[in-house]
């Protein structure tokens, strides 16, 4: 994306460019409650900003979060290696959830649905199959790809929603490997 | 009006407090920021604009001022022999008209000849209590600030008052301007006809003009550009009250295309009513408590034109 776009992007989030996502994400919700609710500051100007007027708005605030959101998540995906292990520190600002303690299928969907993300969205943004991203949720392990392709999806998603990345594929993948060890060496 | 904040020696500053509704904590506010920069060691004059309902003499405990701008508007005087000393080093005090004098039997010259000598008066900062409503007198003082400062507290018929003070003044600064350049009736003309243009706002008729005439443009870009607002949020009584003034900033901008500094936030409290009562200074008495620490951050951000930070999240 050009960076006029994107720049004109965090304009409609009122925010500067090297904003955090955790900025981006505060913003996004803020104004997103202030033009879809019924607020003290719009109820004066009622007649100015009209249902219809609001809407369009709402579709900017909409399109301006999802950009961002894409824009950031490639940016990790060039800046970061994605097959080192043990990374100490993260390269982008991130929220941590706090009701969610161990990202697994559900605790991931838990993260996502406090953002107000659908999976279609990210399916659409990070050109990942809507499949793969609903097995993962919902840990059908059994379909998942082998665990370093796996691991690059998920850092890509956990980018995306501005998640720890590092301890998003730490979870996922302990889990992911503890069922392989189970199924692959059944106890007699 | 012929007068903007530029003709002014640049030593000094004019800070002026409105926003509308009265009962927002306007004098409050005006008397603790003051105290607040004489306390930093800045050279402060206090003037009380509030015509009809002045007492900003009482936060300083002067029950009945000797001098007052009834002399100016009255007599004559000159704005200079009017000043009072408070307690307080740095700071003193031009008390209001407190004989209920309407703000319109102020003439034209009579107004002139005030801001000329506001911006005179001998002071780093002049702190101007510019009262409640919206009458074009209290209008063009706020036009001539450096500094244009509105109050509001939480409520939405305050809210209302606060769009149509600014609005209004907004309105005033372009026909304002536009005279000076000459284009007298243009705005006015427009605006009454504005159906037959397809303009529904002030925002539309500033972009229509702005369009239609390409020298307008260049002459309310510039003199426009300085058109900012300082908001200060008073009597907050939790985390949702506080984010209105973020929310007001957005609104704002897409409403008048205008910017808003969010100075910051005072929450509602008991020591300010216990203060005024007591007729002291609330800087200087209540210094250990929240809406003191509020009020300098308030004041911090008002020096350097910024906003305040950690919002917190919604």
């Amino acid at each position: 994306m050009l960076k006029d776009e994107l720049k004109k992007f965090y304009e409609v989030l009122e925010l500067p460019p090297n904003a955090s996502l955790r900025d981006v994400h505060n913003s996004y919700m803020r104004l997103k409650k202030l033009y879809s609710g019924e607020s003290i500051v719009l109820e004066p100007l009622s007649e100015e900003f009209s249902d219809k007027k609001r809407k369009k708005i709402l579709e900017q605030i909409e399109e301006a979060y999802t950009k961002i959101l894409a824009a950031r998540s490639l940016e990790a995906a060039r800046t970061e290696p994605l097959f080192t292990e043990g990374q100490a520190e993260e390269k982008l600002p991130e929220t941590v959830d706090p009701a969610v303690l161990v990202y697994s299928g559900p605790g991931l969907m838990k993260a996502r649905n406090a953002k107000n993300v659908s999976l279609n969205e990210i399916s659409k943004e990070l050109k990942l199959r809507l499949e793969l991203l609903n097995n993962i949720e919902a840990e059908r392990y059994e379909t998942l790809p082998e665990a370093i392709y796996l691991k690059a999806q998920l850092r890509t998603y956990a980018a995306f929603l501005g998640l720890p990345q590092a301890k998003v594929v730490e979870d996922y993948l302990a889990r992911y490997r503890a069922w392989k060890e189970k199924t692959a060496l059944p106890k007699e | 009006m012929g007068m903007t904040a530029k003709d002014k020696p640049k030593e000094g500053e004019i800070w002026a407090i409105g926003g509308g509704k009265g009962g927002t904590g306007k004098t409050f506010i005006t008397s603790s920021t003051g105290t607040y920069l004489a306390k930093k060691g800045r050279q402060v004059v206090l003037v009380d604009m509030d015509i009809g309902g002045a007492n900003l003499h009482t936060f300083f405990g002067i029950s009945r001022p000797k001098k007052s701008l009834t002399s100016f508007f009255e007599m004559g005087a000159s704005l200079s022999d009017l000043i009072v000393p408070t307690e307080m080093a740095n700071m003193s005090l031009i008390t209001g008209d407190i004989h209920s004098m309407a703000s319109d039997k102020i003439t034209f010259s009579q107004k002139l000849k005030l801001f000329r000598q506001i911006m005179k008066l001998n002071a780093q900062t002049v702190l101007v209590d510019l009262g409640a409503g919206s009458h074009n007198n209290t209008l063009d003082t706020f036009l001539i600030a450096d500094k244009m400062i509105v109050v509001l507290v939480p409520e939405v018929i305050a809210i209302e008052n606060m769009y149509h003070f600014i609005k209004n003044s907004l309105f005033r600064k372009v026909k304002l301007t536009l005279k000076e350049y000459g284009f007298k009736e243009i705005v006015q003309h427009i605006w009454d006809r504005r159906q037959s243009y397809g303009i529904v706002n002030l925002k539309e008729l500033i972009d229509y003009l702005k369009e239609s005439f390409s020298y307008i443009g260049t002459i309310l870009d510039h003199e426009l550009s300085s058109f900012q607002v300082h908001l200060i949020l008073n009597m907050v009584r939790n985390n949702q009250d506080i984010q209105l003034g973020a929310s007001i900033k957005s609104v704002m901008m897409k409403y008048l295309g205008i910017p808003i500094h969010y100075s910051g936030y005072v929450e509602y409290s008991d020591a300010v009513w216990k203060s005024v009562r007591e007729r002291k200074p609330f800087m200087l008495n209540y210094l250990a408590t929240g809406c003191a620490k509020e009020i300098e951050v308030v004041v911090e951000n008002l020096i350097k034109n910024a906003d305040v930070e950690r919002l917190g999240s919604v």
